[in-house]
């Protein structure tokens, strides 16, 4: 199975089907998704000013960080489930959306960011608990954590103003001529893996 | 530049989520107790003010820009509504935590009606932010708004 067919087959499971029939569903997951990402982005910059020396600078840095990051994954995975539900709506033009896959990979660098960060800073961190900053390496990774979400929530934002109302194109089946293409006899069923494809949106 | 705006407005949410969310957890005692109430308050309370300002900042702009598509809308004055009974008790809570740390550590914090309290205002930011959101979907149910019976 090829890539477009998988995203294709996302696009026809039940869940896809489910959400795109019901009016009140979509603008139900967007709520969601922006409540958990308001809870993640809040409790990231949370540890992040922590680790900065910017705020909380009294306050044990294991201790914090102990304390919200429970928080901030629980928050992830909502909006990792409710992204997907959305996803799934229209599968093959948000993989094809430049903004989806700049946050993709935008979240893919964060994830990478604070793994950099747990592999310096963090394993020292019972060293510099109480000390008012991080050593310079969990600095850089706490400032360049916040510049990516703040990235992230841009990105995501504008996938809405560039996916909306689209639909897939489907490449015509290799066995249509161009001529007839365009003089409209294609507008009968052509032969093709797609050609018993229910409409969308 | 709408999509620019927003996501400031939605980057002022989190900030302003994630501030009340730890007065809230302080206040309950489920986070942040090795910090007084009134400590807490200090270090997050202006930085809830803070977003605020920037979700008046940006919110002004994005009506601004389409007036039509915000102020006609059910869910933006409802959402108004919520936004006004938050800072109202934000102000009320920040004003009587400076004044009475003490009495709110021993006494106030520790009373169900204060507890349910923090926590609907707390639900009051979800209600904030689904009616945000249903701003761009007002077709849907913004006729069971009283004005559109007159």
């Amino acid at each position: 199975m090829d890539f477009t067919a998988f995203l294709k087959s996302l696009e026809d499971s039940g869940a896809a089907h489910a959400v795109r029939a019901s009016l009140y569903y979509f603008p139900f997951l967007e709520s969601i998704h922006v409540m958990a990402l308001a809870v993640v982005f809040g409790t990231i910059v949370v540890v992040d000013l922590r680790a900065l020396g910017l705020a909380s600078r009294e306050r044990p840095f294991t201790r914090l960080s102990h304390e919200l990051l429970r928080l901030t994954w629980a928050a992830f995975a909502v909006s990792a489930a409710t992204g997907a539900l959305m996803f799934i709506t229209n599968a093959r033009v948000y993989a094809h959306n430049t903004s989806f896959r700049v946050k993709m990979v935008l979240l893919a660098l964060a994830g990478l960011n604070m793994a950099a960060f747990h592999l310096t800073a963090g394993r020292s961190a019972p060293s510099w608990d109480r000390a008012p900053c991080a050593p310079r390496s969990g600095r850089i990774t706490a400032a360049t954590s916040i510049c990516l979400w703040i990235a992230i929530i841009v990105a995501g934002r504008v996938i809405g103003f560039t996916t909306t109302g689209a639909e897939a194109k489907e490449a015509p089946p290799p066995t249509m001529n161009f001529d007839d293409f365009l003089s409209g006899a294609a507008s009968a069923p052509a032969p093709g893996p797609h050609s018993t494809a229910p409409a969308t949106k | 530049m709408i999509p620019v705006i927003q996501s400031a407005h939605i980057t002022g949410i989190g900030l302003a989520v994630g501030s009340a969310l730890m007065m809230t957890l302080r206040l309950l005692g489920w986070a942040g107790t090795d910090q007084s109430l009134l400590a807490n308050q200090r270090r997050f309370g202006p930085w809830l003010t803070g977003a605020l300002y920037l979700l008046l900042g940006s919110g002004a702009l994005l009506i601004v820009a389409e007036p039509v598509r915000e102020l006609v809308t059910f869910s933006f004055w409802l959402k108004m509504a919520c936004v006004a009974t938050m800072v109202v008790v934000f102000a009320a809570f920040q004003r009587s935590v400076r004044a009475h740390g003490e009495r709110w550590e021993q006494v106030l914090a520790r009373r169900p009606s204060v507890r349910l309290a923090a926590v609907l205002t707390f639900v009051l930011w979800g209600c904030i932010i689904i009616l945000g959101r249903l701003i761009a979907y007002d077709h849907i149910w913004g006729h069971l708004s009283p004005a559109t019976k007159a």
